[in-house]
């Protein structure tokens, strides 16, 4: 419903004299307020920047129970992985339109998680071929939901809250709801540990590896295929309207599809993640408590995605998320015991809520609709 | 929507376009199947047609089915309200606490229940009605927000030792009159009412229209801001009771696990009752029916002696089966439409 206009003069009952003023924005500051509210990406990096140095000024008052340096912040980063893959998928999902969105990455993260145990813990797989499979896995499961939504028709919320369901029990029940924890997966930890980086490693933290084996290479095949292919450009026109898409001769329902089969096989490496992180394929994983997928779209509507389809960035949706992992991470310093957690819950809904309400703000300030 | 009737008897025909059938397709293929499986149940599992079978089958229907009717009203109007197992957390445990510190009466307990309801169902209505936002991204946040409350009420403590005010609609024979569960029939009773305004009344078509189209509706007159609030205002108060039952259901304690997962229970139950996530359309029956069909599944799979976790496979089968139905109807609507236009 927000309007798009860009034009200076807005259509509508009321047309307000300001947003042509903002257009000319002489002053230097009206033009910082203008990109902080307008483009999202300045917006996440500023409160990135604030929260950050807010976490530190708290450190050096003494109100936090450990120091918040450059080592805790690069160790924190492991959250970040799965939580920014997830994002990541979220985004091409989200990318494709017509209400597209995909409740049921969680719930693929379990079962593939439950895929990857037996093919690697149990049947002695190497761990390449057994990661492989379970990328692969997840792309299967993935491509269910895709082949219900564009070329049945179902509408996504529908289809994935379905297969939701579907993957959730199937996981239960694959293991009779016992995890796989055999003796190479739990050596799979050592994947979560951090590294020293070669030759600048001396002068910066060391970084949890799963950042270089997982989440850079995704996040920079994600890019790269958004703003670099002819699919990345397909799945931006059709997300923004289907229907001229397809007068444009664009092969609607296959972009839609390999949106989707693209985030299982996304969540189906996450899997991995997470399998090696807890030490222990865990049927549970990725649906327990309030599940994977929930904060995955949090990060993406954070990082600047439009539910409507067509508006996104790999860059909104990494920056959200290092904002959510350092926030989160000051949180735990900030609160001792589980009140943390919770606090976690209220920073993640407050910042969404604002975020989505300056969203629709600035689209009326300024005539643009982020 | 301009049909070129003939002009020979407008009222009548106008009057039948504009209503759908009381029952629709979708509720009746549903009793089919909650019938079907009634069956199959009963001769497969002796324990299942028992009134001890039954009766708790009813009672654990209700809180869904009643949350369900709120959550029918906002999908009507094109919106989706996934923050219902947070404020059903946070209502229960407050009535759970007010019980245990102050030993409210029954119609006092409910009455705190409703408002806290009603309360959080606002402040999702006044940011989606008036913050412009699409209400999935809303409700995401403000269910975080709701669990955060609901966790820090309950301070990581379960609260033991509630009075059995609320037994009135639990499972024993307190909540039972003549063997039929208060619970349920309450719920039944709330579902008609939320049918007949829905159907029959000006205030209701009015959400109806709002999810066909909210520009229309509001170049037609329609308070569409006022009735969207309405609609989250509406659902709150009605998980406030759902959360009584919630409580009334289990036993002198509660832990924080409650509520939890809920959301999706409900959007499951309202979608298998042939409510159309696009907006528009719906009824409260089928969203009733839809609740039963779940729980039967869920009572079906543990008496079979089944994993009970396989429930939710089925659940998923089910919404896929019942929307696909629904889709394919849809389509054969709409093409039966087309060959007629191209006809005339």
């Amino acid at each position: 419903m927000s309007t798009s206009t860009q034009a200076p003069t807005p259509a509508g009952p009321d047309p307000a004299p300001r947003p042509a003023a903002a257009e000319r924005g002489d002053s230097i500051g009206a033009r910082a307020l203008r990109a902080v509210l307008t483009q999202r990406i300045t917006l996440l990096a500023v409160l990135i920047v604030v929260v950050v140095l807010s976490y530190v000024a708290l450190d050096a008052g003494g109100y936090l129970t450990a120091p918040y340096d450059p080592d805790y912040l690069s160790a924190s980063l492991i959250n970040a992985v799965p939580l920014a893959m997830l994002a990541l998928a979220e985004l091409l999902v989200i990318l494709s339109g017509r209400g597209g969105i995909d409740l049921s990455v969680g719930a693929i993260v379990a079962l593939s998680g439950m895929v990857f145990g037996f093919m690697y813990g149990q049947w002695g797989w190497p761990l390449w071929l057994a990661v492989v499979a379970t990328a692969g896995f997840g792309a299967l499961c993935g491509a269910l939901n895709g082949f219900l939504v564009a070329y049945i028709g179902f509408p996504a919320l529908i289809a994935t809250l379905a297969t939701f369901y579907a993957f959730k029990s199937l996981a239960i029940v694959v293991n009779q709801q016992s995890p796989i924890s055999t003796p190479p997966i739990q050596e799979l930890y050592s994947l979560t540990r951090s590294v020293e980086i070669p030759v600048i490693g001396g002068q910066i933290p060391d970084v949890p590896l799963g950042i270089f084996t997982f989440l850079l290479p995704t996040v920079l095949i994600v890019w790269l295929l958004l703003a670099r292919t002819t699919y990345g450009r397909r799945l931006y026109a059709v997300g923004t309207n289907d229907v001229a898409s397809l007068w444009a001769g664009q092969p609607v329902r296959a972009t839609r599809f390999g949106a989707y089969a693209l985030a299982g096989l996304i969540s189906g490496l996450v899997a991995v993640v997470t399998v090696a992180q807890f030490a222990s394929a865990r049927p549970d994983a990725g649906v327990s408590g309030n599940g994977m997928a929930l904060p995955a779209i949090t990060i993406a509507v954070l990082g600047g995605v439009a539910i409507t389809g067509g508006i996104g960035r790999v860059a909104g949706v990494v920056l959200a998320t290092l904002l959510i992992v350092w926030l989160n991470a000051g949180i735990l310093l900030a609160f001792v015991g589980n009140e943390g957690s919770q606090y976690q819950l209220l920073a993640l809904g407050v910042v969404l809520v604002a975020a989505a309400l300056l969203n629709g703000f600035a689209g009326r300030r300024y005539g643009v609709a982020d | 929507m301009t049909t070129t009737a003939p002009p020979t008897s407008p009222r009548p025909t106008r009057r039948a376009r504009v209503l759908p059938p009381p029952i629709a397709g979708q509720e009746l293929v549903l009793v089919a199947v909650i019938a079907l499986m009634w069956v199959v149940l009963a001769l497969t599992t002796p324990a299942f047609a028992s009134a001890g079978s039954i009766q708790p089958l009813l009672v654990a229907t209700a809180p869904i089915a009643l949350a369900g009717i709120g959550m029918t009203i906002v999908i009507i109007t094109g919106g989706i309200d996934v923050s219902v197992g947070g404020m059903m957390m946070v209502c229960a445990v407050v009535t759970a606490k007010a019980l245990v510190a102050f030993e409210l009466a029954l119609p006092l307990a409910l009455g705190l229940s409703v408002a806290v309801g009603g309360l959080l169902g606002l402040v999702n209505g006044l940011l989606i009605a008036y913050g412009r936002v699409h209400a999935i991204i809303i409700t995401f946040g403000t269910m975080n927000v709701f669990l955060f409350v609901g966790l820090q009420i309950f301070a990581s403590r379960t609260v033991n030792g509630i009075p059995s005010t609320l037994q009135f609609f639990g499972r024993g024979v307190a909540g039972r009159t003549l063997g039929v569960p208060h619970a349920f029939v309450l719920t039944l009773l709330i579902a008609a009412i939320a049918w007949w305004y829905l159907r029959h009344t000006a205030g209701g078509r009015h959400f109806y229209a709002i999810g066909g189209d909210a520009q229309a509706a509001r170049l037609a007159g329609i308070d569409v801001r006022g009735r969207i609030l309405a609609a989250y205002v509406v659902t709150g108060l009605l998980v406030g009771l759902a959360s009584c039952f919630l409580i009334a259901q289990g036993t002198s304690s509660l832990d924080q696990s409650v509520g939890n997962g809920k959301e999706l229970a409900v959007i499951a139950a309202v979608v298998i009752g042939g409510t159309s996530i696009m907006g528009g359309r719906g009824s409260v029956l089928g969203t009733v029916l839809g609740a039963l069909l779940v729980q039967t599944v869920t009572s079906g799979v543990t008496q079979l002696g089944w994993p009970s976790q396989l429930s939710d496979l089925f659940v998923g089968i089910f919404i896929i089966v019942a929307v696909g139905a629904d889709l394919l109807r849809e389509r054969a609507r709409r093409r039966r439409l087309r060959a007629k236009g191209a006809a005339a």
